[in-house]
């Protein structure tokens, strides 16, 4: 029984219990703890002991990465745990982890185009750790990276670096040299030129080739294929065409599309050349695979190593599964050549650190991104049985064991793909879309457009002038991040 | 006999059976009161909150970065709505889509459950059969849509090509649209057949012997006797599928992302692409706030008939 006035042993118990759990709940809600900074001389293992969230797109590079591990924890003594997602799924929780505060994800794999261009004050300038004589610098220094990659994916509007270059995929002209081979003469006879596929060779050659196939051969089911579903993809391989017919999404396309900026000005789609790049791809999409209408990349790679076209553009990084499917039977050229140059869109991603992390998060993140855009990994991915990408730095591709790789037969398979690669990312050929943060919105207005247009709704002049107008009013409503 | 007559008190009026009634009302009210409060804190805090914000937001433009915040722009995307004509265009077709899979699986529903009604032996077998697709998660329906509609491999393709048809079903406008409509049906036909049969079991035997001696037919006894009786079941399916329908989503995204040229993009599949792949929080807000408004409406009308059958008491 309780008197009034005393507090009874119960009483007192309950409300110890009720500050206990009050104190525990506002210490779940409150501050975060940083992770604890070991003194030691050795700079990678002052972090011993740290977790590190890494959330990536399910791509190539971090399947290699997450299937080799271990190198990293015996080096540093830190945990790393790999969330794989779809690229829209990443794209929404990095967004919420930023908006959260909290930090849920230290290095997050950052597209240039949904996460570094419309969140880069999201995230860690770089070279404030590659600066840091606390941490270990990068190995060769920024230098090192590929710099049309480092510009691509790693700047954002200025000189500041938010991301190291990771994965550098590529779209190049995929074929199979054994039909080219077989065929080669009387291909030539009937075209009247050397159809071997070659940065020299024009899209009107391309076209002329793909038909030829469907016409002359039952080799393969048509002659040439694209990732032309209404999606993504479909604006990457109309991209293609558009850069090498002299069209651009803005005036000033080359600088939009590496450093990128918030205010890219009018849309430039309305173009006589790029309405005359829409016609050609609407001409040659009417004899490429009646499917390729249903295919983004994913749908593609398989049909060229199942045998059911002989050519397609796509990303290089399918030579590892093209090279399982059918050995020795695929070659690798740059994008033919428009009446202007050759295109070859880059699609490229860096991994960056999140600006919410503390301190000690922050450097155990820049030990991971550090090591996994160091050469020694990528030289291990490129020999990973899981995938692997091909490398991000120059110094990976001087080495004599991948230069002899480059040749058959090879254990290193998307490497057979380099010397077309390396062609792709010279500044004249590269093809970089626009670095905007409302880039999505965009994105999605051309490739609906563009599907239109192939399901024969609308004309390609017209498909044209609406993408420029819609793109004119997004652009127009301007970015709040 | 003598007559007994009887008298009734009149029941007392005015200041007598005034103070009576509040107070046996207020008694009632705060114990149901009580009974209800936990449950409407709880609505509260999962539903009235988040409507609440999402109407907030629907006024404002919202920023992510250095935590989430709104910056009031008044009726601007109100304004942006009633002006973007791709929205009405996917609003019709959204109503296209709901008129067919919902017509569809009623009368197909209907017609799976007579059959069953109508077998002795073996039902239980063929209705497990029969309810399958509805225990697969709507993404695996629309995965498995995607393979068997797939021109390298898929059965479905192989079997149009013995037939003649020699196109891509997800790649043409008008075959895409019907293959996203009949992987519903598929899925959710089961559904309205269960809701269906539990309500023909009630049917009484002895209504439709009496209607047979009477000289009722099939038809005639389907139309007067079986029909009737369970329309309220009907009404109830109608009313879940219907709800179902309005924010038809997973089977889309998963086949044909809305393509091929916008053909199967319905509201919310534009509504996913305003909020997540945008991030045009404010309009995805309005976007939202419609399609509730349309949802609530839809059930309004059902709800609206039961009470008028008296069913909903």
């Amino acid at each position: 029984m309780t008197q009034r006035g005393v507090i009874d042993r119960r009483t007192m118990l309950r409300g110890a219990a009720a500050l206990a759990a009050f104190s525990g709940l506002t210490a779940a809600c409150g501050g975060r703890q940083d992770v604890a900074r070991v003194a030691t001389d050795d700079r990678w293992r002052q972090f011993a002991g740290a977790t590190v969230n890494f959330v990536s797109e399910n791509t190539a590079p971090t399947a290699a990465i997450a299937a080799n591990l271990r190198p990293f924890t015996e080096l540093t003594g830190i945990h790393v745990n790999i969330i794989t997602l779809e690229l829209t799924a990443l794209v929404q929780k990095v967004a919420l982890d930023l908006a959260g505060g909290e930090s849920q994800y230290h290095v997050i794999y950052a597209d240039p185009y949904q996460v570094l261009a419309p969140y880069s004050k999201g995230l860690v300038d770089l070279r404030e750790l590659a600066n840091d004589p606390r941490l270990p610098g990068i190995e060769g220094g920024f230098g090192d990276f590929i710099p049309t990659q480092l510009d691509a994916v790693g700047r954002f509007g200025g000189d500041a670096v938010y991301a190291l270059p990771y994965d550098c995929p590529t779209i190049v002209w995929q074929y199979r040299a054994d039909l080219f081979a077989k065929h080669h003469d009387r291909m030539a006879d009937d075209l009247g030129f050397d159809p071997t596929p070659s940065g020299e060779r024009t899209w009107e050659e391309y076209y002329r080739i793909a038909r030829w196939f469907n016409d002359n051969t039952d080799d393969v089911a048509y002659g040439t294929g694209h990732q032309a579903k209404q999606h993504d993809s479909l604006m990457c391989d109309f991209s293609n065409v558009l850069w090498s017919y002299g069209g651009d999404y803005f005036g000033d396309g080359e600088r939009v599309g590496l450093y990128g900026t918030v205010e890219p000005g009018p849309c430039r789609l309305g173009s006589d050349a790029a309405v005359e790049a829409a016609e050609f791809y609407q001409r040659l999409l009417a004899i490429a695979d009646p499917s390729s209408r249903t295919w983004d990349w994913n749908g593609l790679a398989p049909a060229l190593s199942s045998g059911r076209i002989a050519m397609c553009p796509n990303w290089h990084e399918y030579a590892a599964a093209n090279e399982q499917a059918m050995p020795g039977k695929f070659a690798y050229a740059p994008m033919p050549r428009g009446p202007v140059r050759s295109a070859n869109i880059f699609g490229g991603t860096g991994i960056a650190i999140n600006g919410n992390t503390l301190p000690n998060e922050r450097g155990a993140a820049w030990l991971f991104a550090n090591w996994a855009t160091s050469p020694a990994t990528q030289l291990a991915n490129l020999k990973s049985d899981a995938g692997g990408g091909t490398p991000t730095r120059t110094s990976v591709y001087e080495l004599p064991e991948v230069k002899r790789a480059e040749h058959r037969p090879s254990a290193m398979p998307n490497i057979l793909t380099a010397p077309a690669v390396r062609k792709a990312w010279e500044p004249a050929n590269i093809g970089l879309r626009p670095k905007i943060p409302m880039w999505n919105e965009c994105d999605t207005a051309i490739y609906t457009q563009l599907s239109r247009m192939l399901a024969g709704d609308v004309s390609p002049a017209d498909a044209m002038r609406e993408t420029a107008t819609r793109f004119d009013r997004i652009t127009e409503r301007g970015w709040v991040s | 006999m003598g007559v007994v007559s009887l008298t009734i008190e009149a029941p007392e009026t005015g200041q007598r059976a005034a103070p009576d009634r509040p107070h046996r009302r207020r008694g009632r009210f705060g114990f149901h009161g009580a009974m209800m409060t936990p449950g409407l804190l709880l609505l509260a805090v999962l539903s009235v909150i988040p409507f609440l914000t999402v109407l907030a937001m629907s006024f404002s433009r919202v920023r992510l970065l250095g935590g989430v915040s709104f910056s009031f722009v008044g009726l601007e995307y109100w304004a942006r709505f009633f002006a973007d004509v791709d929205l009405w265009t996917q609003w019709l077709r959204t109503l296209v889509f709901f008129v067919l899979t919902v017509g569809l699986e009623m009368v197909l529903g209907l017609g799976l459950a007579l059959c069953l009604w109508k077998l002795m032996r073996g039902r239980n077998a063929v209705l497990s059969l029969l309810l399958l697709p509805m225990f697969v998660a709507p993404v695996i329906a629309g995965l498995l849509g995607r393979f068997l509609t797939d021109s390298t491999f898929g059965l479905y393709s192989w079997l149009l090509r013995l037939v003649g048809y020699e196109g891509d079903i997800l790649g043409g406008s008008y075959s895409a649209f019907l293959a996203v409509v009949a992987m519903d049906v598929w899925q959710w036909t089961p559904l309205i057949t269960l809701i269906t049969l539990a309500g023909l079991t009630a049917v009484s035997q002895s209504v439709r012997e009496a209607a047979a001696l009477d000289g009722a037919g099939p038809w005639q006894t389907l139309r007067h006797i079986i029909l009737p009786s369970i329309s309220s079941v009907l009404l109830v399916a109608l009313l879940i599928r219907s709800m179902d329908a309005i924010r038809y989503f997973d089977i889309i995204a998963v086949t044909t992302n809305g393509g091929p040229a916008d053909a199967t993009k319905v509201v919310p599949i534009r509504l996913y692409e305003t909020a997540f792949r945008f991030f045009d929080l404010g309009y995805a807000a309005v976007i939202g706030l419609v399609m509730l408004a349309v949802t609530i409406a839809i059930a309004r009308v059902f709800v609206g008939i039961l009470d008028r059958k008296g069913l909903t008491r």
